[in-house]
């Protein structure tokens, strides 16, 4: 997967490119709007990462320009103004999300996964992850062949976390896509929410599955992290 | 440039133009009243001349004393100079003249001519360089037999002309005059009456940020400045009030960005100031995030607050079933409050047009609130109240500590902890309520807080109507 990043900060493109290729994609960087323009439309790229205030020619443009020479590849715009009116303009010319400065870097990459992942989500009846299995058309959930009863929110966190495996998921993400809450909720919800859940899925098994990654989010993995 | 109209220079030109109008019709009257009592003396003169030849020529009786009319005449009329007298009989045969009377003759035949009224009206005329007024007047004789004789008497007016040339003259230099000092005075007399505006301006030119505490002296100021002078000093008051919230803000700002920043400098510092495992850097690093996130969240929060106060939340209005949100809220904080030992339920139903997103956060933000202060084994309870026209109510109760009075007021201020040593571990910056206070406000409802023994009680009106 091929990833631009049109950003002139030079510290911030420089770490988005780090943090991306060790994600495990393929990343380039653009320092102007019209580099970036040139190649977004020149190279075949997956997704571009894209951030609005640039010299030259700012976030906008570049935008259009996409937009005008027909290439629907996803957009995601970075603003260090979190004005509503810049969010309405991002959405309005064709950007499919947008994150404001100052982002955690697991947020970045989830949204890039969720763009990325978008019309190809495989419809499977049954999600895995070792030997826990989670039916979505049946509501159930097993694990060693062990029926686990969980609560409807309960289902939509593993649901969310068997769907994205191996991905670091911020809280945001995670209060957003389950409780549709769109915004910082400051308490520990989260945390209280994945506890009582790993105390059913987890605790009498091995391997354990759902980990906290400290300072970023949880994620649900098979293997041990390096 | 456009040129600015000045108070003064308004009231001088209204002084003047008033002045003007009064001095010049004054001026008038007053010509016209010395015009009229000259004409009036001269009339008198010219009258008792007329009623003396009336008399001597009634006097005569028999053709024969006809001779004796200028002798008489004249000596009831020597010494008058400057009167002219002439005497006709018919057929404009002078029986009568004083010396260069020659000229009543002339008039004595075009007045003839017209309709013969005994007596004329006074007239005026010029004659070479003089002026005249005079009548003329037929006067019968004592024996009504011949035809009566034509009486023409005038005075010279010329004297009285050039006085009143001069007195006009010398009027109209007065009203000039008059007119320039009372603009004079006008001008210095407005000047005067708005220095108390340029005290005003005095006073406001010194006014600065570090001096908003001065205030216009009320007692000192005219009656009608009085209102003025109160509103500036109101508006003063508001903004050395939003001015010390401001910088009040700041250095609460400033205070609460200054902890995390010090963490992170000095775990740095003292994980830089010698080698260490890979897994002690991981852990600062892990460290780091942490403020990192809190210093994230608070500027994101700031950031909110300062656009609420300078009125850019613009509430996306759609219809929010309170019931389903708040249910929704009470799920999302269901673990939490279980782990807490803390019970909550919703009672009652209503709607509202508002942003859901913000609706959201500042319930939860109460909802947060409210489990962090509850005791184990406590229920929070969410009212909803519809109140027709009143809107709707949202109440969010909980039992706990009394919150003494003092720190009540304050609860929704930013950065406000009711324990001041009670530091951050799970708790907020201490913006939530003043968050969900300005998206209350930015809604256009109020909220309030009250506390009984051991019950602390929000409420949330909105959606009145009218």
């Amino acid at each position: 997967m091929k990833i631009l990043i049109i950003e002139d900060e030079t510290k911030t493109g420089n770490y988005l490119k780090q943090g991306l290729t060790e994600a495990g994609f393929v990343a380039d960087i653009a320092r102007d709007g019209m580099d970036g323009a040139h190649l977004a439309l020149t190279e075949a790229y997956d997704l571009v990462v894209l951030d609005v205030m640039l010299p030259g020619m700012d976030g906008w443009r570049v935008l259009q320009e996409i937009r005008r020479a027909g290439r629907d590849l996803p957009v995601l715009f970075l603003t260090a103004r979190d004005h509503v009116d810049d969010r309405v303009k991002g959405l309005e010319l064709g950007a499919d999300d947008y994150l404001v400065k100052p982002f955690a870097f697991s947020e970045l990459l989830a949204r890039v996964r969720t763009l990325l992942r978008r019309g190809k989500t495989t419809e499977a009846d049954v999600l895995r992850a070792a030997d826990l299995e989670l039916d979505l058309r049946r509501r159930r959930v097993t694990r060693s062949g062990k029926r686990i009863d969980l609560t409807a929110k309960e289902f939509a966190l593993l649901e969310l976390l068997l769907r994205r495996q191996g991905e670091v998921l911020p809280r945001s993400l995670i209060a957003s896509q389950v409780w549709d809450m769109n915004f910082d909720s400051d308490t520990n919800v989260i945390e209280v929410a994945v506890r009582r859940l790993r105390s059913k899925v987890d605790d009498e098994f091995e391997p354990k599955l759902i980990k906290t990654v400290r300072g970023m989010g949880y994620v649900l993995e098979t293997q041990e992290s390096p | 440039m456009m040129w600015r109209k000045s108070i003064t220079l308004r009231l001088t030109l209204l002084f003047v133009a008033t002045s003007a109008t009064v001095l010049v019709a004054l001026g008038t009257v007053i010509g016209q009243a010395v015009e009229a009592h000259f004409e009036e003396q001269d009339l008198a003169e010219i009258n008792s001349k007329l009623e003396i030849a009336r008399h001597t020529i009634a006097k005569v009786r028999a053709p024969a004393e006809m001779d004796a009319i200028p002798q008489h005449l004249g000596d009831a009329l020597i010494g008058h100079h400057g009167l002219s007298v002439a005497v006709l009989a018919s057929g404009n045969r002078t029986i009568f003249a004083t010396p260069g009377a020659d000229f009543l003759k002339e008039l004595i035949a075009t007045r003839s001519k017209e309709a013969g009224e005994e007596r004329s009206r006074p007239l005026v005329w010029e004659s070479g360089e003089r002026a005249y007024r005079g009548i003329t007047m037929s006067v019968p004789f004592g024996t009504g037999a011949e035809s009566p004789f034509t009486v023409a008497v005038a005075l010279d007016i010329s004297h009285h002309r050039e006085f009143m040339i001069s007195f006009r003259k010398t009027l109209w230099i007065f009203v000039a005059f008059a007119i320039l000092l009372t603009g004079f005075l006008g001008w210095f007399a407005a000047r005067r009456g708005l220095a108390p505006v340029r005290n005003i301006a005095q006073v406001a030119k010194g006014i600065s940020a570090t001096r908003l505490g001065d205030r216009l002296p009320h007692e000192s100021v005219p009656a009608e400045l009085a209102d003025l002078a109160a509103s500036f000093n109101d508006m003063l008051g508001r903004l050395e009030d939003s001015f010390r919230r401001l910088s009040d803000f700041s250095s609460d700002l400033a205070h609460e960005l200054r902890t995390p920043v010090s963490n992170l400098m000095t775990q740095t510092h003292v994980a830089l100031s010698r080698p260490r495992s890979a897994e002690e850097y991981r852990e600062i690093l892990y460290s780091n995030i942490e403020e990192y996130d809190r210093l994230a969240r608070m500027i994101a929060d700031m950031l909110f607050l300062a656009k609420a106060d300078n009125d850019l939340i613009v509430p996306h209005r759609e219809n929010i079933d309170l019931a389903t949100e708040v249910d929704e809220l009470i799920g999302f904080y269901e673990a939490l409050a279980d782990e807490q030992g803390v019970r909550v339920s919703r009672i009652g139903i209503g709607s509202i047009s508002g942003d859901r997103l913000m609706i959201r956060r500042a319930i939860s933000n109460l909802l947060s609130n409210a489990i962090r202060h509850t005791p184990r084994g406590g229920a929070i309870k969410v009212e909803v109240r519809d109140l027709g026209n009143d809107g709707v109510r949202i109440a969010v109760e909980n039992p706990g500590q009394a919150i003494p009075p003092e720190h009540l007021r304050r609860l929704f201020d930013r950065f406000y902890r009711v324990d001041a040593c009670r530091q951050r571990i799970g708790e907020g910056a201490g913006l939530g309520l003043a968050i969900t206070k300005s998206i209350v406000e930015a809604h256009g409802g109020a909220i309030s807080v009250s506390a009984e023994r051991d019950t602390v009680r929000f409420e949330i009106s909105m959606g009145m109507t009218g």
